[in-house]
């Protein structure tokens, strides 16, 4: 193992590791009180595209998880960061929910496409809208690639392969605000003070959380729940810092190892 | 609106490749964009003088087929159609991926889920589809919902050994009401949702050309194909040793004139002007 880092933050998904679907990880609750009675500053870091920050922090709450919202980074507030930077006029493909974290943003006469997880727009109808657009050089925003997600009812396609469909329909590059890119891990500690290497992510999705966030220079800790298969700690290089059961395990390895 | 080539300069320019269709014995025709623009009431609007241009090739000896990804219906049904439009065109007369994708899943003992249009399910009625243990995708418009998207997905992701075959893959083709999106750009979709590479059958795959070529006996050197894709219908041909004019009509853009990959031997504004040029030069 590479020499001792000092460690002052840590990133947590939420979605296959904090919890599934209205059901937290069991033991979760108990072991994030552990993680803030260390010296380490915290934050929450998902892709999530169907819920607002707001509603993200209702269920978390309804979960008994002692969270605050501006420890909450997403890659919708990711998107609109960008859309703003921009001056774009976006057609929205994200979910219902989702629409309130992008008040303020005019939709009229959308001159760019943005693409969440919103099965509900995924037909032919609304792809041909949005290929037809960008065809004509709206520029398409991804707000994460995603090949797929756990639902109750098994496996479900993300947003990754309609991304990946209409940048070959127009052959042209989506520019991604979620994870696994750098920016979003770089923008999710911002305010915290720390650096990438003074940070470990906690998530269950290999390629997205962990080799994510090694590349943005952090250590990865994958754990085996959410969308987790086995062997996906063999499908990235280099591999996990750490691959092992659940968060709370992952909280155990820091507070006895990294501090 | 599309820019049609000035005739001084069209002239010159169409000089130059009928220079180079010596041994010329067949031609092959892409269907959609170069006969008609598919869509809307009755099925499509045939593409001016292309009704014309196929009773050209029929009357000039040289041999003819039709070279077509259009998987929205059996060959049957689409060649009465194309019939009901006004085109001398018989069903024995095309090539097309449902009947190719059938010898294959023969051969090889698959048991396709389906991904494809309404209309073209029975080309598949011959096989054991209960089990599935491959994924065949064909252009199939509202039937690419994500409904069915996510079930072929789940197919696949759950097979130790995911097969897709996809019946084509273009990237979008022109009907009556604007530019839609093609069975590749799902093909793409389910490649990168479950980490797998598609088999292509249908254009450009060479394996389909060669059998077209085989049914109208002549040697790729001596055939020529006319098409609106440049990918797919030009570039494909070419790699099988044929030559291969780009119209100007159906999915054709500007752009594709400057394509990095593909150069065709000829652009046309479209099929009329490429028969009447080809049928002079076997006179000459």
């Amino acid at each position: 193992m590479a020499a001792r880092r000092v460690l002052k933050a840590v990133l947590v998904d939420l979605s296959g590791t904090l919890h599934i679907e209205d059901s937290a990880v069991p033991g979760s609750q108990e072991a994030l009180k552990r993680l803030r009675n260390a010296p380490v500053a915290i934050r929450f870091v998902t892709n999530t595209t169907k819920e607002s920050k707001r509603d993200l922090l209702e269920r978390l709450k309804t979960l008994e998880f002692d969270i605050a919202e501006d420890e909450i980074f997403t890659s919708l507030t990711a998107a609109r960061n960008l859309l703003e930077q921009k001056q774009v006029r976006p057609l929205l493909l994200v979910d219902d929910n989702a629409l309130q974290d992008f008040k303020g943003i005019p939709t009229n006469d959308p001159n760019a496409v943005v693409v969440g997880l919103a099965p509900e727009h995924f037909n032919y109808q609304m792809m041909n809208k949005a290929f037809r657009l960008i065809l004509d050089g709206a520029p398409l925003i991804a707000i994460h690639k995603a090949r797929y997600y756990k639902r109750k009812d098994g496996l479900a396609l993300g947003p990754g392969p309609f991304v990946t469909g209409l940048e070959y329909a127009t052959d042209t590059k989506a520019t991604v605000v979620g994870k696994p890119e750098t920016t979003f891990f770089l923008e999710a500690l911002s305010g915290t003070g720390c650096k990438p290497e003074e940070t470990v992510m906690i998530g269950d999705d290999c390629r997205d959380d962990v080799g994510g966030a090694q590349h943005a220079g952090m250590l990865g800790i994958l754990v085996k729940t959410g969308k987790y298969r086995a062997a996906d700690e063999d499908k990235i290089n280099p591999a996990p810092y750490l691959t092992c059961e659940s968060f709370p395990q992952a909280v155990d390895h820091i507070l006895q190892h990294l501090l | 609106m599309h820019q049609l080539q000035a005739p001084g300069r069209a002239v010159r320019a169409m000089a130059e490749w009928a220079k180079h269709l010596g041994g010329i014995k067949g031609v092959v025709l892409d269907i959609s964009g170069v006969l008609y623009d598919g869509g809307g009431e009755g099925g499509g609007v045939p593409i001016p003088g292309s009704i014309e241009a196929v009773e050209k090739i029929k009357a000039s000896g040289l041999k003819l087929r039709f070279c077509t990804n259009e998987t929205q219906a059996t060959r049957g049904k689409f060649v009465a159609k194309l019939q009901r439009l006004g085109f001398n065109i018989l069903v024995n007369e095309v090539t097309a991926p449902a009947p190719a994708a059938c010898r294959i899943l023969k051969e090889r003992n698959l048991r396709p889920h389906l991904l494809v249009h309404d209309d073209l399910v029975p080309e598949f009625d011959q096989l054991d589809k209960a089990n599935p243990n491959c994924v065949v995708i064909g252009d199939a418009a509202d039937n690419l919902s994500y409904k069915n998207l996510n079930e072929a997905f789940r197919v696949l992701i759950g097979l130790e050994n995911p097969i897709l075959i996809s019946l084509g893959r273009g990237r979008y083709y022109k009907e009556t009401d604007g530019l839609k999106l093609d069975v590749g750009v799902y093909m793409k979709a389910l490649e990168y949702a479950c980490d797998v590479q598609a088999e292509v059958v249908g254009k450009p795959s060479k394996m389909f050309f060669q059998s077209a070529l085989a049914e109208m006996e002549v040697e790729p050197q001596q055939a020529i194909m006319i098409g609106d894709d440049i990918v797919n219908d030009v570039g494909g041909a070419q790699q099988c040793g044929m030559r291969a004019l780009q119209v100007r009509t159906g999915k054709y853009r500007p752009c594709d004139e400057q394509h990095p990959e593909v150069k065709a031997d000829g652009y046309v504004n479209n099929l009329a002007e490429a028969v009447d040029i080809i049928v002079k030069q076997l006179h000459k």
